[in-house]
């Protein structure tokens, strides 16, 4: 049997002695998609922070590719990436922005991958690449930060409610690309979403979250 | 009103001759006070992001003192330092009074709290959201410490200013350690302030011109910097 990409053991996560997070037993396949969903509250982010590996859960054991959290170094690391709801984009071009992550791992071909990361958030990189980041609506900027992940062809990819702050036209375009990412190379999508609908749709697998355990996996 | 009127126009002529005079004290003036400026901005701002970023016990305790330290008069600091440049003091030895490098460890003196407690503000103002963002984009630690001084870089330029324009116009560390001695250590403030004592407006009225200039640059360059880094 194939080893899980994520494998969560009674993870638990306390803030200020309230428990945010509890999860007894959580899987995740390689090459999958799955959604999150739940209420405010719910511990989703915290998940995802985790996932991540932004956050150390307070106990409990959490494994990439077999791998322990402890044991995780920075080459591990840089097979996720995560997209917020509200990215922070850097004080930089567009380029600069997209290229930030090819930049820190020492990766060459810098112009032709942005260009094409662009593209596949559907901005034209002749009009967006040169453009400041004070320069871009909310919708645009959601998609400049999508590149700047897609761009390192990241083996998983977080998404915690990307498309929650933007309106329909780019929230499709985000969608989209967020998709094309797992065709074209096999990338291991993770979304919190509250369009339900669209999860149900494309998701291999649905984790709903309450008072932060999960509490049911369709 | 007649001797200023007369002391202005002479003021001119003075700068538009180029009077060597005038623009030795200028020189003087821009040399030490980039020179402590840059030595300002080489300490202070890896101090001021250490105490801005880090957090570590006694951290307010030392954000305290630093916010005091704004208001050390430029007297005092030229005195603790001619006490220790003499030749009967510890660092008698190097040389340094009356000096230009002399006065510029005193300008750096004066300069350093202004450049670590803009730093250690700009850092504690950047985003939330920075850190997280260069994790998950895969930065390590030396490159989340960069990036985030480079984000931070508008209100590093302002410290720089801020500190410069305190530095530029300060006469006691000048006058104490620099000694006010022409062709040498004599900057635009010590000579207003001989040349006033001695009657002569109009090279005061000149330098003070220059002076006024400096400050508006300076203040210029702040208002750009403030408008690029959103504050």
């Amino acid at each position: 049997m194939m080893e899980p990409m994520y494998l969560l053991e009674n993870v638990r996560q306390i803030y200020g002695g309230r428990t945010v997070l509890d999860v007894e037993r959580l899987e995740i396949q390689a090459h999958t998609i799955t959604g999150v969903i739940g209420p405010n509250g719910s511990g989703k982010s915290t998940l995802m922070r985790i996932l991540a590996f932004v956050e150390k859960p307070t106990s409990g054991r959490v494994s990439f590719q077999g791998l322990p959290w402890a044991q995780a170094d920075l080459a591990t690391r840089r097979h996720m990436a995560m997209l917020s709801q509200e990215p922070y984009l850097l004080k930089r071009s567009v380029q600069a922005n997209v290229a930030y992550g090819l930049k820190i791992r020492g990766i060459s071909d810098t112009p032709a991958r942005v260009a094409e990361a662009l593209k596949q958030v559907g901005l034209d990189p002749e009009r967006f690449a040169r453009r400041s980041w004070r320069e871009l609506s909310g919708g645009e900027a959601q998609r400049v930060a999508l590149a700047a992940r897609l761009v390192v062809r990241p083996n998983v990819l977080l998404l915690d409610e990307p498309t929650a702050s933007v309106d329909r036209k780019n929230s499709d375009l985000i969608q989209r690309a967020a998709l094309d990412a797992r065709n074209r190379s096999g990338t291991t999508l993770i979304i919190i979403s509250h369009q339900l609908e669209w999860l149900q749709e494309v998701s291999d697998h649905i984790l709903s979250m309450n008072y932060g355990h999960l509490v049911r996996v369709q | 009103m007649d001797y200023i009127l007369s002391g202005l126009i002479q003021a001119l002529e003075l700068l538009f001759q180029g009077d060597p005079e005038t623009f030795s004290a200028v020189k003087t003036t821009v040399l030490a006070s980039s020179l402590s400026v840059a030595a300002s901005m080489a300490i202070g701002t890896p101090v001021g992001f250490w105490l801005g970023y880090v957090p570590f016990p006694g951290r307010r305790p030392a954000r305290v003192v630093v916010d005091t330290l704004l208001s050390l008069p430029t007297v005092v600091i030229g005195l603790l330092c001619y006490a220790f440049m003499t030749h009967r003091g510890p660092l008698g030895d190097w040389g340094l009074l009356f000096t230009l490098p002399g006065m510029a460890v005193g300008q750096t003196i004066l300069g350093l709290p202004i450049v670590i407690a803009m730093t250690a503000t700009a850092v504690e103002s950047l985003d939330q959201r920075l850190k997280q963002t260069l994790i998950t984009l895969g930065a390590d630690r030396r490159q989340i410490l960069l990036t985030s001084l480079w984000e931070a870089r508008f209100s590093l330029a302002l410290a720089g200013a801020a500190a410069y324009g305190r530095i530029v116009s300060e006469v006691g560390i000048s006058m104490m350690i620099g000694g006010n001695i022409k062709w040498h250590t004599r900057t635009i403030t010590t000579a207003i302030a001989l040349e006033t004592g001695k009657g002569q407006f109009a090279t005061g009225i000149a330098l003070g011109l220059i002076l006024m200039t400096v400050a508006l640059l300076v203040n210029l360059a702040m208002t750009g910097l403030k408008r690029m880094s959103g504050t």
